[in-house]
């Protein structure tokens, strides 16, 4: 009779232990790099989170490509030079200053013939002057405040006066303030408003 | 073990991480947005819309219009075309030049661009190419001028002009950008169906003026009462199977009032500086007229 099969006992080893294992460093380097590619992915495809690129376009220099031509005259750089430099004596918004500049909204000045209008900031501009029906007088003339400026840079401004704040009038071209410079010449003394009604409006 | 500390820095951190990124990110990047200009024209962009289309705004979100309007208008790319508007005098020399900067167009073909002007000579180019074909047309006396065009599918499927961004918004709280397009998008909306009266009888009964169209109509918006003095002006015209009864008419209250006022003012096609495009030479800027064309 054979003798009954007595399972032999499993030799308890103790409870299984974790122990600490190095994480390899070839995984930390990789870590690193996915997350690097990942931030300049990121980065890349968000137009280096500039707030003027929208998806269609990956970066600034995309969207600048695309501006449509200006046609001439760049009344965006008008509006710059204006509030840089007009708009201390004129006002921002066109409406003059009290006792310092006329308005420009609606003045028949700037809407009107711009053979008078260029000549106006080329030399100044002294004497009461009338806008629309009122008589303004100034203690001070108006400087020569665009002498410096550029052709295509006073017919920014110029254009940007002529088609702002409700003035609806053509754009001023630079070809017409270089024909306005070779006119006045050398001229220092400021017009006055008699004087520039006598220039013929074309 | 105590993992508390951990466990709750974990978690600081992983919310303040979207917090960063859903929050702060977003309000530093659009959230200080005002009024721009737009490009090419000396005016502002957006105007604010006026007071009955604001509240329209208000009715445009009590009704839930926005779970099945969208409001955004997709770009998939920018194109430039070239349109020629004068042929100028020299036949051969304008020739020439289309010849060799279309190579792959016949003689005949190139022939036939110059009757009829103006004509898109060149179309779906990029900058460069397109600027340098300007160049050559004028040199041989021709005029021609570069548009800049935004494609992609809402595009084709006249939805807007170009791509919706974060100024068309500005004045909207809270924005109706809307998720599904079981209807159609209305970035645009104002543009596409000008009329007051249009809006009104779509509103009322949908399928009369689009066919086949699955909006619900919004009859409480309009009232049924009967002919004072004389009818009202802004009585709907309505066929005669859903005329009212005799000596009654259907007028638009108040609230139909500021909802088609602020769908008509929904006119999201200014040029702007991160949403380039031409605008044809002939039709004014919108944005100076975002209040409603005809007051109802």
């Amino acid at each position: 009779m054979p003798e009954p099969i007595q399972p032999t006992p499993i030799a308890e080893t103790g409870e299984p232990q974790a122990s600490q294992l190095a994480m390899p460093v070839w995984l930390l380097v990789l870590m690193f790099l996915l997350l690097y590619w990942g931030m300049v992915y990121f980065d890349q495809h968000s137009g280096w989170f500039n707030t003027e690129v929208y998806v269609p376009y990956y970066s600034l220099a995309e969207v600048q490509e695309f501006q449509p031509p200006t046609g001439g005259v760049d009344l965006q750089r008008g509006k710059a030079l204006f509030d840089n430099v007009c708009a201390l004596c004129h006002n921002p918004d066109g409406m003059g200053k009290p006792g310092q500049a006329p308005p420009f909204v609606g003045s028949e000045w700037v809407v009107g013939p711009p053979s008078r209008l260029i000549r106006i900031p080329l030399v100044g501009l002294t004497g009461p002057v009338s806008v629309k029906g009122q008589v303004f007088t100034f203690a001070a003339s108006m400087p020569p405040m665009g002498a410096s400026f550029s052709n295509d840079d006073l017919a920014a401004v110029l254009s940007y006066m002529r088609q702002s704040w409700g003035n609806k009038a053509p754009p001023v071209t630079s070809d017409e303030v270089k024909a306005v410079r070779a006119q006045i010449g050398n001229r220092a003394q400021p017009w006055t408003p008699q004087e520039l009604m006598q220039i013929p409006a074309k | 073990m105590n993992h508390g500390p951990v466990i709750f820095l974990a978690a600081f951190l992983a919310l303040t991480a979207s917090w960063f990124g859903f929050v702060l990110m977003p309000d530093i990047q659009v959230g200080g947005l005002q009024q721009t200009n737009m490009v090419g024209v000396a005016a502002t962009y957006p105007v604010e819309r006026p007071g009955l289309a604001r509240e329209g705004l208000d009715v445009y979100r009590a009704n839930g219009c926005a779970s099945c309007h969208s409001q955004q208008v997709r770009q998939s790319g920018t194109v430039c075309n070239v349109v020629m508007t004068d042929a100028g005098t020299n036949r051969v020399a304008v020739i020439d030049v289309l010849t060799q900067e279309l190579p792959d167009t016949s003689r005949s073909e190139i022939e036939q661009m110059l009757v009829g002007l103006p004509k898109t000579v060149l179309k779906g180019s990029d900058r460069p190419k397109a600027n340098r074909m300007v160049r050559a047309l004028k040199s041989s006396g021709a005029k021609s001028s570069l548009s800049i065009v935004p494609v992609g599918p809402d595009i084709a499927r006249g939805w807007g002009k170009r791509q919706t961004v974060a100024e068309d918004f500005l004045y909207d709280d809270p924005v109706m950008l809307g998720s599904q397009r079981i209807g159609p998008d209305l970035a645009n909306v104002g543009l596409r169906e000008p009329d007051a009266r249009w809006e009104y009888l779509h509103l009322y009964a949908p399928r009369l003026e689009v066919k086949g169209s699955i909006m619900p109509p919004f009859r409480y918006l309009f009232d049924e009462r009967k002919i004072g003095q004389a009818p009202s002006p802004d009585a709907l015209a309505l066929p005669p199977d859903l005329a009212p009864p005799h000596g009654y008419e259907i007028v638009p209250t108040r609230k139909a009032q500021g909802l088609v006022a602020y769908l008509l003012s929904l006119q999201a096609t200014a040029p702007l500086f991160n949403a380039p495009l031409t605008v044809p030479p002939s039709a004014e800027p919108t944005a100076q007229t975002n209040a409603p064309s005809k007051n109802p």
